[in-house]
């Protein structure tokens, strides 16, 4: 593709002491781009996912970000305040992204407004707070790890529906799945990453010909 | 650039709010901590059991010297300052082995007879335990044993001056149980004028004379010389020991240390554990900033509970109609020492909860370090300097001196601008430590 991409990653690795999660990688996401991130458990996919949100440092390489775009990032694990509840933790986050009030969010995704704390909800509430979080700001860019694990079909639906609008504004989506079924119905691109390289990068359709796909189904 | 860190602070204290059990502690602990002080003052204020074993059975009275002394009297004066219980010579014995007494003051047999005897000293014995509190129970005999003999000297002086002025005037008196009766120098000189004018009765009367002005002054010369410096005590004067500066100011350091090395270890590895870091440091807040959230939530707190235990030590201090009265008008000085230690020991908790990555580790953590901190802090630097030395790296020792001179010293200036500095530099030293070590908790 000849579009500056809206990220990229060049080269990037990451190292926990001795033990190397991604070896040198480089990973680009263009606008109008579904790109899914398939691979076993510890093959590095979160580890990429969370280089390319900013919230890991690489060991080497850099993380390249168009101008002005934002990056929405969902973590695999709930990562926002427990003892808040989803309206507190919603403005919390608006106000230091800067941006306006969440009511939108809160009611978009359904989520509860009763005043709970985050903690005492369910696990598909949990991860669609996180998904609110990640929208703050409307990114260009978003980046999903495993978000459609604890979602019943409906919420997924919704799920895939913020997905496309995305990626009809001209943005794009990085998404880290397991579920052959995600692919088919998101997915432009596919990278399979094992022990931390990439060994498949192509469209769905190849990929699910691939002996990459045959490996890990 | 201020506006982050606000928010986070804000958040913390959003979820200690949310938290009723924390709230709960955070409420319960200066007061226990001043629960613990006080008892500790009143351990300090009470009276060490102490053995009487009277083998000369001492009756109620005793004239000694012409006067009479009210023995159960002497012994009440004494157990202001120590309880006093008679008991036989094999039970204290047994008691000062087994430690319920501090000591045995010992009444050997012959004791009054010596006394009254004027000839030699009689002596009591004392026999004291090993415990911490033996240097004040021999403080104690010996103030007895003073105030005894000075009574006693009182009635010495005073029978010595009755003998000088049956020299002067004549009359009759009692010395080593003989009576005797003497005519005086007053009666020799009315004999000598009687007598034919000579030389010699010249003589003889001049000596009476200058005998005469002599005698006169012995009385003043006696007490003079008995008591070369004389002590008045004026007493009442002070405050009351257990509300002192030192109280209120170990109160609020040892509340400040715990609270804020706690909440600020706990809370910056909990932002780990929540996983909310990663979201953090995309842009949203730098480790900088995270780090100065969680010092401003220690002196958030600090001021807050700071507040309340300088309010109940005031009101204490008011209730009790302590003389002097709480300083009400160095209330704003303390809170600035408040902030300040508050501060410091935040960087220090903001440090271990870098290190340690996650918040029990870092409450654990937090509380090894404070327990030794504090009670390095509590030795004086007279006895083991290093121990002063290494407290001085921390901030408690300087926050207790801030306090206690905020408080109650007349110019406090020079104790304040110094320890102000040291809590402002280990601030700063352990901010930038804890800057660097939270690094660890985005990686």
């Amino acid at each position: 593709m000849s579009v500056a991409p809206l990220l990229a990653a060049r080269g990037v690795s990451r190292s926990f002491g001795n033990h190397v999660a991604l070896a040198p990688t480089s990973v680009e996401a263009h606008p109008g781009e579904v790109l899914a991130l398939v691979g076993p458990n510890g093959a590095g996919k979160s580890t990429l996912l969370a280089i390319l949100a900013g919230a890991l440092p690489p060991s080497s390489g850099s993380v390249e970000r168009g101008d002005g775009v934002r990056v929405g990032w969902m973590p695999q694990r709930p990562a926002h305040y427990g003892r808040l509840s989803a309206r507190q933790n919603l403005e919390l986050f608006a106000r230091l992204e800067g941006v306006g009030e969440p009511d939108a969010l809160l009611e978009r995704l359904e989520l509860p407004d009763d005043g709970r704390p985050s903690a005492a909800l369910s696990v598909g509430n949990r991860q669609r707070l996180d998904l609110a979080i990640s929208l703050l700001g409307d990114p260009q860019v978003l980046l999903l790890d495993e978000p459609t694990a604890a979602l019943d079909p409906r919420q997924r639906r919704r799920l895939w529906e913020t997905a496309a609008a995305v990626r009809t504004g001209g943005g794009a989506v990085i998404l880290v799945t397991q579920n052959v079924e995600d692919l088919e119905r998101v997915a432009d691109r596919v990278i399979v990453l094992l022990d931390g390289r990439v060994v498949f990068d192509g469209p769905v359709a190849e990929y699910l010909r691939s002996e990459a796909a045959g490996a890990l189904a | 650039m201020i506006k982050a860190p606000l928010l986070i602070l804000r958040k913390d204290l959003l979820v200690l709010r949310h938290s009723p059990a924390l709230l709960g502690v955070l409420i319960a602990y200066p007061l226990v901590i001043a629960l613990l002080i006080g008892l500790t003052a009143a351990y300090a204020n009470a009276k060490p059991r102490v053995a009487l074993v009277d083998l000369d059975g001492i009756p109620h009275r005793v004239v000694i010297a012409g006067k009479s002394f009210d023995v159960d009297g002497l012994i009440d004066q004494v157990a202001q300052n120590v309880e006093i219980v008679r008991m036989s010579e094999g039970q204290a014995s047994q008691q000062l082995q087994s430690g319920r007494v501090a000591a045995v003051v010992t009444i050997p047999p012959g004791f009054v007879g010596e006394l009254k005897g004027l000839v030699t000293s009689p002596h009591l014995t004392l026999a004291t335990g090993t415990g911490g509190i033996t240097p004040r129970v021999r403080q104690q005999m010996q103030a007895l044993v003073y105030n005894l003999n000075r009574k006693l000297q009182s009635a010495f002086i005073q029978a010595d001056i009755e003998y000088v002025n049956l020299l002067l005037h004549g009359g009759s008196g009692r010395v080593l149980g003989r009576r005797f009766s003497i005519i005086g120098l007053d009666g020799t000189a009315r004999l000598l004028k009687q007598l034919p004018r000579s030389p010699q009765v010249a003589t003889i009367e001049d000596f009476v004379n200058d005998a005469r002005l002599a005698l006169a002054l012995t009385g003043t010369a006696i007490r003079a010389t008995a008591s070369p410096i004389e002590l008045d005590e004026v007493t009442g004067q002070g405050r009351t020991s257990a509300l002192s500066a030192q109280v209120q100011a170990y109160g609020l350091a040892i509340t400040i240390a715990f609270l804020g090395v706690l909440l600020a270890a706990g809370a910056l590895a909990a932002e780990r554990d929540e996983n909310a870091i990663g979201r953090l440091v995309r842009g949203l807040v730098g480790l900088g900033q995270l780090v100065v959230a969680k010092v401003a939530l220690a002196v958030t707190v600090a001021l807050g509970l700071g507040l309340a235990l300088l309010l109940a030590f005031g009101i204490a201090v008011e209730a009790g109609d302590v003389r002097g009265g709480q300083p009400w008008q160095r209330l704003p000085l303390v809170l600035l020492g408040v902030v300040l230690a508050g501060a410091a020991v935040g960087a220090v908790g903001a440090l271990i909860g870098g290190l340690a990555r996650e918040s029990r580790t870092a409450s654990l953590v937090g509380i090894l370090v404070v327990l030794p901190v504090v009670f390095l802090g509590l030795v004086p630097s007279e006895i083991v300097p290093v121990a002063a030395w290494i407290s001085d790296a921390f901030p408690f020792a300087h926050a207790v001196r801030f306090f206690a001179s905020a408080l109650y010293d007349g110019s406090p200036w020079r104790v304040v601008g110094e320890e102000g500095a040291w809590l402002v530099g280990l601030g700063a030293v352990f901010g930038v430590l804890a800057r660097l070590s939270a690094r660890r908790l985005a990686a």
